[in-house]
C-alpha cells in the first residue's frame, strides 16, 4: 500500500503534476496524488475580477472542442483509415483513392488546412487546456469510467505526438525536416518504404490504436456532453456503439499498416508508374475528360499502350518524378 | 487491524481473554492544527466494540486524547451531526475513498484494508482543523444555480401545479442529495480552491473574495443535479433560464469530463450522470435557442 519516496522524487500523477517531493513526511508520498508533494492545483491567489475571454466563452469553446473531435477531425480519421486500408486490395486500389484525393489539385492544401489541420490544432490546444485543468485520480478511484477518463487524456497526448510526427514523416510539409516521404504518385510503395523499419511500424501501431481509442471513447463521451444518451441504460448501449466503432477502426488502421508493409515494393512501384503515365496521358489528350481519370483503372491503359502512345510525354513524367 | 492480542498466547497460557475484549482498532489520522499549516500523521488505538462506525472510533479517540505511543494529544476534530447519512457533514477520505464517516462501519473497513483504518480530510476543500473542512463551496454552487423554488412572499398563491407520480418518482432520487461534497471530492475535474485571509481583510471581504474565486471554477456534480431537479419542477421551472445561464457560464456543465466518479461515490446513489447528461441536453437546446433568439 505504501510507496517509498525520497526527496527530489516527482509526483507520480500521470501527466500534469510533476511536483517534487520537498520533505519526507508520510503525507509527502503523494500516494493519492492530491497530497503534499503536489499543491499544484491549489488556487492561492485571488482570481482577477475581470472575466477572461476564455472564461466568457468557456461553454462555447468546450462545445466546439467536443464537436471538432467528431466533425471534421473524427470524420477525417475514419476516411483516412479506410482509405489506407484499401491498400489491402492492392497498390492500384490504394493509388486510385489517393489520386481521387489529389484530384483536388491546387486547392488541396486549403482543404487540408481548413478541414483537417486547423480544427485538429484547435482540438489539441483545447485538449491540453482541459488536461492541465484536470487531476486524474485513478489510483484512488479505479472505476471503469475513471480509467476511461484517464486513458482518454493519455491517448489524446499520444495521438497529438504521433500525428505531429506522422505529418512530418510523410506529408510534403515535412520535407524540410527530413520527412515528407509520402509520394502521392507512388502512394503504396513510398508508404511501404517509410514503414519498413520494425520500430516505426510499432510506433505506428501504438499511435493508430491510441488515436482510435481516443476517437471511439470520445464518441461515447460526446454523446453525454451533448445529451444524446442520458440514462445509464442508454449510456451502456452507446458503449457498444463506441466499441464497434473502435474495434472496426482499429482493425482498419492495423490492417492498413500491415497491408502497407507487406506489399511488394517493386511491383507496387511499377503499377503506380503505369497509372501515373496513364493519368498524364489522359491529361495531355483531353483536359475536359479529367474527371474520367479516376474511373479509368490502370488495366484499361496497358503499359505497352502507354509507352508507345505517349513516349515523349512519359519521358517528361519520368523527369518530373 | 483488529489485533488478536494474546490470541497466539491464549493457546499455551492460562485464562483466555475473550476475542472482543482484547481486540483493538488501529487508526491513522492525517491531522492539521489550523488552516494553511503543515499536516502530519498521528496513530491511535481504540478498543474494538461491536458495530462501531468511524464516528464512534473518533469519539473514543477524543475521550482518550492519547496517541498510540502514549503521548497526550489534542482530540481529533471532525464534523458530524445526524449520524444517519442525512446531514452530509461527516464526509471524509476513509481508506483512500471519500465516504460518510457515520455509515462507514469498522468491520467493513477492516475487511477492505486489514491492518489500519486511514482517515484523511477531504482534499478538495480547505482544512479547518484535522478532519473538519470548509464545505462552503458546496453551498456556493447551490446558490450559483439557484437550487430552490422562490415562493417567499406574503400572498396566498393557492396550490401549485400538480406533479404526476411518474415525474415525482423521477425527481425523488435527486431530492435526496445531502450536500456532503463526496461527488466533488472524487471528481478529477474539480480542483481545490484555498484562499488565505489577509491580515487587513474583513471577514466580509474575505467571503466575497472566496465567492469570486469559487464562481469561476467548476460547480460540481451536485449543483448540476439540483439545477436539473428544480428545472424539472413545474414551479421551479419558472426560473429555468437563470439556471441554464449559470450552467453554461464559466465553470458550468462544460467542465464535466465524464469520468463518472461522482455517481460511483455518491452515498445516496443519486443518478448524477443522468442529471449531467440531461443538463447537457438542456444546455445544447438552450444555447442554440439563445443564439437564434437574440
Amino acid at each position: 500500500m505504501e510507496r517509498a519516496f525520497s526527496v527530489g522524487d516527482v509526483c507520480l500523477s500521470p501527466f500534469i503534476c510533476s511536483a517534487t517531493v520537498k520533505a519526507i513526511t508520510e503525507a509527502s508520498a503523494c500516494r493519492r496524488h492530491q497530497f503534499y508533494a503536489c499543491k499544484r492545483n491549489v488556487v492561492s491567489t485571488p482570481a482577477s475580477s475581470e472575466e477572461s475571454f476564455l472564461g466568457r466563452h468557456q461553454f462555447l469553446l468546450y462545445r466546439l472542442f467536443s464537436l471538432a473531435g467528431l466533425i471534421p477531425v473524427g470524420a477525417f480519421l475514419v476516411v483516412h483509415l479506410l482509405t489506407n486500408a484499401s491498400v489491402l486490395g492492392g497498390a492500384a486500389s490504394f493509388q486510385s483513392r489517393v489520386d481521387l484525393i489529389h484530384s483536388l489539385g491546387p486547392i488541396l492544401p486549403a482543404v487540408e488546412w481548413a478541414f483537417i489541420f486547423l480544427p485538429m490544432l484547435f482540438h489539441a490546444v483545447m485538449g491540453f487546456v482541459i488536461i492541465a485543468n484536470g487531476m486524474p485520480n485513478v489510483g484512488s478511484y479505479a472505476y471503469m469510467g475513471n480509467v476511461r477518463y484517464t486513458l482518454q487524456r493519455a491517448t489524446g497526448m499520444i495521438a497529438f505526438a504521433f500525428i505531429l510526427w506522422h505529418i512530418v514523416q510523410l506529408h510534403w510539409m515535412g520535407a524540410p525536416l527530413g520527412g515528407g516521404k509520402f509520394d502521392p504518385h507512388h502512394a503504396a510503395s513510398s508508404a511501404a518504404v517509410a514503414l519498413q523499419p520494425v520500430l516505426i511500424a510499432l510506433l505506428y501501431a501504438i499511435g493508430v490504436l491510441s488515436t482510435v481509442y481516443h476517437f471511439a471513447n470520445g464518441l461515447w463521451s460526446l454523446g453525454i456532453t451533448w445529451g444524446l444518451w442520458t440514462s445509464p441504460a442508454a449510456m451502456r448501449r452507446a458503449n457498444w456503439l463506441s466499441l464497434v466503432v473502435g474495434v472496426g477502426l482499429g482493425a482498419a488502421g492495423l490492417g492498413a499498416l500491415a497491408g502497407m508493409r507487406s506489399i511488394d515494393i517493386e511491383e507496387a512501384r511499377a503499377i503506380e508508374t503505369r497509372m501515373d503515365r496513364a493519368r498524364q496521358m489522359l491529361k495531355g489528350n483531353s483536359v475536359s475528360t479529367g474527371t474520367a481519370v479516376h474511373s479509368t483503372s490502370f488495366q484499361d491503359v496497358s503499359a505497352e499502350h502507354a509507352s508507345e502512345g505517349i513516349a515523349g510525354g512519359s519521358a517528361a513524367t519520368e523527369e518530373r518524378n | 487491524m483488529i489485533q488478536a492480542v494474546g490470541k497466539a498466547d491464549a493457546t499455551s497460557h492460562g485464562p483466555v481473554p475473550s476475542a472482543t475484549e482484547a481486540r483493538e482498532v488501529r487508526v491513522r489520522v492525517l491531522r492539521q492544527d489550523a488552516p494553511g499549516e503543515e499536516s502530519y500523521w498521528e496513530r491511535f488505538t481504540v478498543p474494538y466494540e461491536a458495530n462501531m462506525n468511524v464516528i464512534s472510533v473518533l469519539q473514543r479517540i477524543a475521550a482518550r486524547s492519547q496517541s498510540q505511543d502514549g503521548r497526550r494529544v489534542a482530540p481529533v476534530a471532525w464534523d458530524c451531526a445526524c449520524l444517519e447519512e442525512v446531514c452530509g457533514s461527516c464526509a471524509m477520505v476513509i481508506n483512500g475513498r471519500v465516504r460518510m464517516a457515520c455509515s462507514s462501519l469498522v468491520d467493513n473497513l477492516l475487511k477492505e484494508s486489514p491492518g489500519e483504518i486511514e482517515l484523511r480530510p477531504m482534499t478538495k476543500f480547505p482544512v479547518v482543523r484535522d478532519l473538519s473542512v470548509d464545505r462552503g463551496r458546496v453551498f456556493r454552487s447551490l446558490q450559483r444555480v439557484k437550487a430552490w423554488v422562490p415562493v417567499d412572499d406574503s400572498y396566498d398563491h393557492g396550490s401549485g401545479p400538480r406533479i404526476s407520480p411518474e415525474e415525482q418518482e423521477d425527481a425523488y432520487p435527486l431530492t435526496t442529495c445531502i450536500s456532503c461534497g463526496c461527488c466533488m471530492e472524487a471528481c478529477p475535474q474539480f480542483n481545490k480552491i484555498e484562499l488565505v485571509k489577509r491580515d487587513d481583510e474583513t471577514d466580509e471581504a474575505f467571503e466575497a473574495r472566496k465567492r469570486e474565486a469559487y464562481d469561476k471554477q467548476f460547480l460540481g456534480p451536485h449543483a448540476i443535479s439540483q439545477a436539473v431537479l428544480f428545472n424539472g419542477h413545474p414551479t421551479g421551472s419558472m426560473n429555468a433560464d437563470e439556471r441554464m445561464q449559470a450552467l453554461t457560464s464559466q465553470g458550468g456543465i462544460q467542465m464535466c469530463g465524464n469520468a463518472q466518479n461522482c455517481v460511483a461515490v455518491c452515498p445516496k446513489r443519486i443518478p448524477l450522470t443522468r442529471s449531467i447528461a440531461r443538463a447537457g441536453r438542456a444546455a445544447t437546446v438552450w444555447a442554440i435557442k439563445k443564439f437564434f433568439d437574440r
